[in-house]
C-alpha cells in the first residue's frame, strides 16, 4: 500500500519536472545566465586595470527602471552574458584593451563621468527623472558617449524620446548617413541589416511590435560627433547574448559585433 | 703729484724704456754695490756689542738699500721714449655731435660742457705743438672749422664712436697723426663696438685718448633697456615676452608695462622698481591674436619727474603666419586620451593633427589627412616622408612595431630636422613597449624604466614643478598664481608611467605624486636641432570628463602642449636678421641657413631675398655663402626709411625650390639716443686702454696736451729723459737715512 503510494508520489513529481521543464528552459533562455539578484554581486572586476570596461546605464534610480523594478530593471536585459560574449569579441577583434566583462553605472553617481562609454538597453521602457536628464545631458557635452539598444515600434520610441527629449530639446535625432565615420571606423557597414532578437528563432521574424524597419539614427554635438547612437526595431544585445546559441544566427551576432566594435572606436577617436 | 715726485707724466713711464744715460758697465755697478755692502757688513760686527741681531740686520739693510741708490744714481738712470714732434705731427679731436650730448647737465649741456673745455683748455695746448683736426661726430665723422656754436653740427640721431674713430684713422693714413682724442658720453648705438672693431682700431698703432662727458648716473630715469620676445607665434597662441628695465635704484618706483597693437591694449599690468635694484626683469604674457603681422609696443610708464620719456618705449614686429603645423601621431590603440587630444584641437587655426591608429592587429584608422594617399602605407618609411611634419607623437605603440630605419628617421627627425618628437605613457609605450632599447633612446629627455609593470592605472595627483610654474605651457591662467590654484583642482589623472633619472639638459614641468615620491611626468630637453618631451600619462582625459562641460583646462593645456611642439620648428630656410630693431641705424645684416629635403646643409644653393618696405619701392638681394659656416648666406642690407621691413628668402638648387623664409624687423629713426643716456664710462675706458690712450674726466682733461706727446705714432723723435734728480728718488734717499736714525735712536745707540 504504501509502495503505491510512494510509487503515485514518485509519477507525479516526475510528471510536474516534465511539466516544469519547458518552463525552466524557457526561463534559462530569456534570462541567460542570469543568476537574479543585484547585479553587484556579479561585478565580478570592480576595478578593471584596462582601458575599456563595458558599462551599462543603471537607468531607473529613482524607481522606474524600465518595467520590472530596481534591481530587475530592463536597463540589464541580457546581462551579464552579452558582456561577457562581446568583451572577448572585442580583445579578439581589435586592439583594444578591454576589461573582460561588465560594469553598471548609477546615473547619479560621480562615477559615471569614469566611463565615457555607456550601453543603455530597453530604453522604450525608460524613464528619466529630472536630475538624470541633466546629468546626462552633462555626461554627453563632456564628450562621454551613450549607444541605446533594444526597443521597437512606435510606441517605445515615443517613450524613449519623452526622456531624450529632454536631455536635448534643441538637437534633432537624426538618421545615420552611409557615409558618416561610424559606419567605416573598423569594418565598412554599408548593409543596414535588422539585427533580431532571440524571439526570431521560435517566431521566425526580425522585427518585434510594428518596429518592421530598422534604424540607425543619432544625435550629434555642435561639432558633428555623434554623441548618442540609437539602434531602432534592433536588439544587438541579444545578438551578443546569444553568440554561442546555436539557434541563433551566427551571421546576425557576426553584425552586431561589428556594429559594436565601429561604435566603440567612433567612441575613441572623434 | 704725479709729475711732481716722479718729473714726468705717467705715458713716459707707460711708454719709454729704462735705461743707464753713463755707459758704464753694469757690473761695476754691482761690484761696487757688493763691496759697498761688504764694507758696512765688517763696520755693523764692530758693532755686534752694540745692537741686537735683528736690529743689526736692519741697518745693514738700510745702509746697504742707500749705497745701492746713490751709486745707481752716478750711473744716471733715464727713460728712453719717442715723443711726437713739435709742429710736425697732427692730433685728430673728435667731438661727439649726437642728440645724447645734448641733454643737460649743470645748465650745460654735455655739448657746451665740451665745448668749452676744449677751447679753453685743451686745444690752446695742443695747437702749440701740432695741427690740430677738429671732428664732429654721429653715425660718421665730420671735419669742423671751429668749436664755435655757430660751426657746431646739428645733432645727430645715432653715434658711433668706434667707427668713427677707425673713419679718422683711415682717411689720416698719408698725414703724420700722433694721436686721436675723442669727447664723447660713451654712447654708441651701433652695437658693433666689440672686439673686432677694436681689433682693427689698434692695427693703427695710434693712441686713443678718450674724455668722458656727462652723469653715470641719471636720476629719477626709467629706461625699458631691451625687450626679448619671438619673432613670429602661432595664431591665437599665448606669446611671453622678457622686459629688461633700468633704473637709477636710488627708490622704491611704482610703474605699468604696457603692450599694444595699435591702440589695442593686449596686456597690462603693475610693477614695482625696487631700490638697489637697478636692472629689474618682468615677463608679460599676450595673446598672438589672429593671423596677421603685429606692430607691438612695449612701454613702462613714466614715472613722476621723468626727465627723458622717450626710452621708456620699444617696439618690435611679430609674425603670426596662416595656415597650420602639421603634427603626425602614431598610436599603438584605440584609447580615450586620443580621443580628447584630437577633439582638443579639432579647430585649432594653428594645429592639424594628423593621425595614424592602429584598430587591429593589421588595419590602421587615418584622422586629419590631406590627401587619401598620405600615409596609406603606414607609418613613413623614408626621412623625407617624416620631415614634410612638424612634430611627432607617438602613443603606446611598441618600439618592435619600427623598422630600425625608422626609428634613426624619428631621431633625425628631432636632431637634424629640428622637430619635437613627444611621447606618450601607455601599454606599448616607453620602457613598457621597449623604447629603451630603440634608435631614440638618446634623444629621450630621461631614462626609460623597463618592463610592462612601469605602466600603471591608478589614480594619482598631478603637481606643478617650480620649472612648470614659469613655463607658458602649463599656464592655465594669465596670472600664475591663479594657474597654480587651476592645476591643484584638477582631477586625478587616470594612469602614469614610471620613468628614470633626467638627463642632465632635462627640465621637468609636471610630476606626480605617487606615495611619497614626486615622479617626472611632463619632461622636455633640446636634442640637436629639435627637441624631445615625454608626457608619461595616458590618463588626462579624466580632467575632461571629470570637470564641467564649459570647464576648459583639458583643452586649454593640450593646445598649448601641441602648439609648443611646433612653434620652433624651423622648414629648410631660416631667415634671420642680426637684430630684431633697427633704432637709427640702416645696416640690416640677413643671414639665411638653408637646407635640402633631407634637412642637411645646402651649400651650393641660389638664394635671394626680397626686401619691402612700408612705404618705397622693393628691393632684391641675392645672399653669398659665408665663411664662418657650412649652408649660411649673408647679405647687407640698407633700410634707410624709418618703418616695418618685410623680407622673404627663397632658396634654390638649379631648378628645384629648396624653401623660403619670411622675416619682419622694424626701423626706428630718432630713439637710439634716448636709450642709456648716462655716460657710458666703460666703453670709452676700453677703448683708451685697448689702444695705448688713456681714458680721462672732463676735470683733468687740462694736462692731455702735455701726456698726448708721449707717442710712437706720427712723426717721433728718441728723446732721453734724465731720472737721476727725481724728488722721488731723493725723498727715498732721505726715507733710508731718515729710517736708520730714527731707528738707531729708538735703540738708543746713536
Amino acid at each position: 500500500m504504501l509502495q503505491a503510494v510512494a510509487g503515485r508520489r514518485v509519477l507525479a513529481a516526475l510528471a510536474v519536472l516534465v511539466l516544469l521543464a519547458p518552463l525552466v528552459s524557457a526561463l534559462q533562455f530569456w534570462g541567460g545566465r542570469d543568476r537574479g539578484g543585484d547585479p553587484r554581486a556579479w561585478d565580478f572586476d570592480r576595478d578593471p586595470r584596462a582601458e575599456f570596461q563595458f558599462v551599462r546605464y543603471a537607468y531607473g534610480s529613482g524607481g522606474d527602471s524600465g518595467g520590472w523594478g530596481r534591481r530587475r530593471g530592463g536597463w540589464r536585459t541580457d546581462w551579464p552574458d552579452a558582456e561577457y560574449h562581446l568583451t572577448a569579441g572585442i580583445e579578439r577583434l581589435t586592439v583594444i584593451d578591454t576589461a573582460y566583462g561588465g560594469k553598471f553605472v548609477d546615473p547619479m553617481d560621480d562615477e559615471l563621468f569614469d566611463w565615457p562609454w555607456l550601453y543603455a538597453v530597453e530604453v522604450g521602457r525608460w524613464h528619466l527623472e529630472d536630475r538624470e536628464v541633466d546629468r546626462l545631458r552633462e555626461y554627453l557635452l563632456r564628450g562621454g558617449f551613450l549607444m541605446v539598444d533594444d526597443f521597437h515600434g512606435s510606441e517605445q520610441w515615443a517613450r524613449f524620446m519623452y526622456s531624450m527629449q529632454r536631455v536635448f530639446p534643441d538637437r534633432p535625432v537624426v538618421e545615420i548617413p552611409a557615409g558618416d565615420a561610424l559606419l567605416h571606423t573598423l569594418y565598412d557597414l554599408d548593409q543596414r541589416t535588422q539585427i533580431p532578437g532571440i524571439q526570431y528563432v521560435w517566431s521566425g521574424t526580425t522585427f518585434e511590435r510594428d518596429g518592421f524597419t530598422p534604424h540607425w539614427r543619432g544625435i550629434y554635438d555642435d561639432e558633428g560627433r555623434l554623441m548618442v547612437a540609437i539602434n531602432f526595431n534592433m536588439d544587438l544585445g541579444d545578438a551578443w547574448e546569444h553568440a554561442d546559441t546555436p539557434e541563433y544566427p551566427e551571421s546576425m551576432t557576426a553584425l552586431a559585433y561589428r556594429f559594436a566594435v565601429n561604435y566603440l572606436i567612433y567612441a575613441m577617436t572623434h | 703729484m704725479f709729475e711732481f715726485l716722479f718729473k714726468y707724466p705717467l705715458a713716459a713711464f707707460r711708454k719709454g724704456e729704462f735705461a743707464l744715460a753713463t755707459g758704464w758697465p753694469l757690473w761695476l755697478l754691482a761690484l761696487l754695490v757688493v763691496l759697498g755692502c761688504g764694507l758696512v757688513a765688517w763696520l755693523a760686527r764692530r758693532e755686534r756689542s752694540r745692537l741686537a741681531a735683528k736690529a743689526g740686520l736692519a741697518v745693514l739693510v738700510l745702509q746697504c738699500l742707500s749705497i745701492a741708490l746713490v751709486l745707481t744714481l752716478l750711473w744716471q738712470p733715464a727713460l728712453v721714449v719717442q715723443s711726437l714732434k713739435s709742429h710736425q705731427n697732427v692730433v685728430a679731436v673728435l667731438v661727439d655731435a649726437s642728440r645724447s650730448m645734448a641733454f643737460g647737465e649743470g645748465g650745460l649741456s654735455r655739448l657746451q660742457r665740451s665745448a668749452q673745455l676744449l677751447s679753453e683748455q685743451v686745444l690752446p695746448g695742443l695747437e702749440e705743438r701740432f695741427r690740430v683736426r677738429l671732428y664732429g661726430f654721429g653715425a660718421s665723422p665730420e671735419r669742423l672749422e671751429s668749436l664755435a656754436p655757430e660751426d657746431w653740427p646739428a645733432p645727430r640721431p645715432s653715434s658711433a664712436v668706434g667707427e668713427s674713430v677707425l673713419s679718422v684713422l683711415r682717411e689720416s693714413t698719408a698725414v703724420p697723426l700722433g694721436a686721436v682724442v675723442v669727447v664723447s658720453d660713451g654712447s654708441d648705438t651701433t652695437q658693433r663696438f666689440d672686439r673686432d672693431l677694436l681689433a682693427e682700431i689698434r692695427q693703427y698703432n695710434v693712441p686713443v685718448h678718450t674724455v668722458g662727458v656727462g652723469r653715470d648716473r641719471i636720476e629719477g630715469d626709467v629706461e625699458l633697456a631691451a625687450v626679448r620676445v619671438a619673432s613670429e607665434s602661432l595664431p591665437h597662441s599665448r606669446v611671453s615676452a622678457r622686459l629688461t628695465i633700468r633704473h637709477d635704484g636710488q627708490r622704491d618706483l611704482a610703474t605699468r608695462v604696457t603692450v599694444r597693437d595699435g591702440s589695442e591694449v593686449l596686456a597690462s599690468r603693475a610693477v614695482t622698481l625696487r631700490a638697489g635694484e637697478p636692472v629689474r626683469r618682468e615677463w608679460v604674457d599676450f595673446g598672438a591674436g589672429d593671423a596677421g603681422v603685429r606692430n607691438l609696443a612695449f612701454s613702462v610708464e613714466p614715472v613722476e619727474g621723468e626727465e627723458i620719456r622717450e626710452n621708456n618705449t620699444r617696439r618690435r614686429v611679430l609674425d603670426v603666419p596662416r595656415g597650420r603645423r602639421r603634427i603626425l601621431y602614431a598610436e599603438g590603440e584605440p584609447r580615450w586620451q586620443y580621443k580628447f587630444m584630437r577633439r582638443a584641437v579639432h579647430r585649432d587655426a594653428s594645429v592639424q593633427l594628423v593621425t595614424l591608429l592602429r584598430t587591429s592587429v593589421n588595419k590602421y584608422y587615418r584622422q586629419g589627412v590631406d590627401t587619401p594617399e598620405e600615409l596609406q602605407d603606414g607609418f613613413p618609411a623614408g626621412e623625407e616622408d617624416l620631415f614634410a611634419y612638424d612634430a611627432l607623437i607617438v602613443g603606446s605603440f611598441e618600439a618592435a612595431f619600427f623598422t630600425p630605419q625608422q626609428q634613426a628617421a624619428m631621431r633625425d627627425f628631432v636632431s637634424r630636422r629640428g622637430g619635437t618628437l613627444m611621447m606618450l605613457a601607455g601599454p606599448n609605450g616607453l620602457g613598457a613597449g621597449g623604447w629603451h632599447l630603440s634608435e631614440v633612446v638618446d634623444a629621450l629627455p630621461c631614462e626609460l624604466v623597463a618592463g610592462e609593470e612601469s605602466f600603471l592605472r591608478e589614480r594619482v595627483k598631478v603637481e606643478l614643478t617650480t620649472q612648470g610654474r614659469e613655463a607658458l605651457v602649463c599656464r592655465l591662467d594669465t596670472d600664475p598664481g591663479r594657474s597654480a590654484e587651476l592645476w591643484a583642482e584638477l582631477p586625478e589623472l587616470a594612469d602614469f608611467q614610471r620613468l628614470g633619472e633626467l638627463k642632465p639638459a632635462a627640465v621637468s614641468l609636471l610630476g606626480v605624486r605617487h606615495g611619497r615620491d614626486l615622479l617626472p611626468l611632463l619632461v622636455r630637453q633640446n636634442y640637436g636641432r629639435g627637441r624631445a618631451v615625454i608626457f608619461a600619462t595616458g590618463g588626462s582625459w579624466r580632467w575632461r570628463m571629470g570637470l564641467p562641460s564649459d570647464d576648459v583646462r583639458h583643452d586649454t593645456l593640450w593646445r598649448q602642449l601641441l602648439r609648443s611642439l611646433v612653434a620652433a620648428s624651423e622648414g629648410p630656410v631660416r631667415l634671420t636678421s642680426d637684430r630684431p630693431e633697427y633704432a637709427d641705424d640702416s645696416r640690416m645684416l640677413l643671414r639665411a641657413e638653408v637646407r635640402g629635403k633631407d634637412y642637411r646643409h645646402a651649400n651650393n644653393a641660389q638664394v635671394t631675398a626680397v626686401v619691402t618696405p612700408e612705404l618705397g619701392e622693393q628691393l632684391s638681394v641675392d645672399l653669398t655663402p659665408s665663411a664662418s659656416a657650412p649652408g649660411v648666406y649673408e647679405a647687407e642690407v640698407e633700410i634707410a626709411a624709418a618703418g616695418a621691413y618685410r623680407i622673404e628668402a627663397a632658396a634654390y638648387s638649379g631648378d628645384e625650390r629648396l624653401g623660403a623664409d619670411t622675416l619682419h624687423v622694424r626701423r626706428e629713426s630718432g630713439v637710439a639716443e634716448f636709450f642709456r643716456p648716462e655716460r657710458n664710462r666703460d666703453l670709452l675706458a676700453r677703448l683708451a686702454d685697448r689702444t695705448g690712450g688713456r681714458f680721462w674726466e672732463l676735470d683733468e682733461a687740462a694736462q692731455l696736451p702735455r701726456e698726448i706727446r708721449f707717442s710712437e705714432a706720427g712723426i717721433t723723435a728718441r728723446e732721453v729723459l734724465d731720472l737721476w734728480d727725481m724728488p722721488a728718488l731723493f725723498l727715498l734717499l732721505l726715507f733710508l737715512r731718515g729710517g736708520e736714525w730714527a731707528l738707531r735712536k729708538r735703540w738708543g745707540v746713536i
